[in-house]
């Protein structure tokens, strides 16, 4: 029994084995995902062959109909209060004290909730239109100072040439050294 | 005396079910966990509300009377499993019903017609025919994939099989089905 449990307690793998492990399961992963991108039905190579074989045509077609339908049932809806019938009709079979419980009352009310991801997208376009206006807005700030600077630059050439003509170079060259014009 | 023990007895058994009942209060819990996604999952496969329910009911039903009363190790994994099952054999039976109907009237709805080639209900109705002939274990990961819309690894566990195999048999499961919906059309 000792040896047992002192088996048990053992660990199978050391640590840099089990950190190999892990990058195996990631790899494996990503091994599925890169697979379906270079074997899906949209890769190049397979529209080529579908393009010229009528077999395959066929075949592509029936697994295409097969996803159609697949995607009709999905996307046909059910009435909202589906969940709630369900509930009563079962929380009315179950047993006296659990059909008194407080968790059965909330249960013969409840209504499909979205998924998080439906919720949060209520918040996606409003959150979008302000990242836009920030990005707009930077953008301007930014090309309305280099706007200025420009401005700026051209305005000081201007002044230099017109001293240069007056008073000479020397001193138009004084006045605004060349660095900065 | 006699009286006595058998009250006592009654008092007991009264007692006993109802630290059950209490105990399985689990129940509750897994309905409202699982709820939403078992009636999706029912309503794709059965694609009638009443059936839905029956479904569900019994599928809870089951879950109740699990070896007297107990709780499964798993129970996301049985509750689907025995929806799935449900589901099945109630379309088996409806499938049956059709056939019979339609036998005994001598109306024969034809496959190749072009009313039914875009008619989207022939080819949801043609896709559960087509369904309830699959082996089981391809049938259980394309109902829990497609239809309840589970992740491969939720799937892995559900059914004790590896992520690769579900794969495995998703694909097969979708090669029968589309060579099954081509003959039928033929």
């Amino acid at each position: 029994m000792k040896i047992l449990k002192t088996i048990s307690s053992m660990s199978l793998y050391s640590k840099s084995e089990k950190k190999n492990i892990s990058k195996c399961k990631h790899v494996r992963n990503r091994l599925y995902s890169v697979l379906e991108k270079h074997l899906s039905p949209d890769a190049s190579w397979m529209q080529k062959h579908i393009a010229g074989c009528p077999r395959c045509q066929k075949r592509f077609n029936a697994v295409n109909k097969v996803n159609l339908a697949l995607s009709c049932m999905k996307s046909q809806p059910h009435s909202l209060d589906l969940l709630k019938h369900a509930n009563i009709q079962t929380i009315g079979v179950l047993k006296h004290s659990l059909r008194e419980a407080p968790k059965a009352q909330k249960l013969r009310k409840i209504l499909p909730e979205p998924k998080l991801f439906e919720r949060m997208a209520k918040y996606f376009q409003p959150s979008a239109n302000l990242a836009v206006c920030i990005l707009v807005l930077v953008l301007m700030k930014m090309s309305v100072f280099s706007s200025m600077s420009k401005a700026q630059t051209q305005g000081q050439k201007a002044m230099k040439q017109y001293y240069t003509a007056r008073v000479g170079e020397d001193i138009a060259e004084d006045i605004f050294p060349s660095d900065i014009a | 005396m006699l009286g006595k023990a058998i009250s006592y007895e009654t008092i007991w058994d009264f007692a006993g079910s109802e630290s059950i009942a209490k105990d399985q209060r689990w129940i509750l819990s897994a309905m409202q966990k699982s709820g939403q996604e078992l009636v999706n999952m029912l309503w794709r496969i059965l694609g009638n509300e009443q059936d839905v329910c029956d479904a569900y009911q019994d599928t809870f039903l089951q879950l109740a009377h699990y070896e007297g009363g107990k709780k499964p190790e798993h129970v996301k994994a049985y509750i689907f499993r025995t929806a799935n099952n449900v589901a099945i054999t109630i379309l088996r039976r409806k499938i049956a019903e059709r056939k019979r109907i339609s036998e005994s009237v001598n109306l024969r709805t034809e496959a190749n017609s072009p009313v039914n080639e875009i008619d989207l209900k022939y080819l949801q109705q043609n896709l559960r025919d087509c369904i309830a002939r699959l082996p089981e274990h391809l049938r259980d990961v394309i109902t829990l994939r497609d239809l309840a819309e589970l992740s491969y690894v939720q799937i892995s566990r559900i059914l004790g099989i590896s992520t690769g195999t579900a794969r495995v048999y998703r694909c097969k499961a979708i090669q029968l089905l589309a060579v099954w919906m081509a003959k039928e059309e033929e």
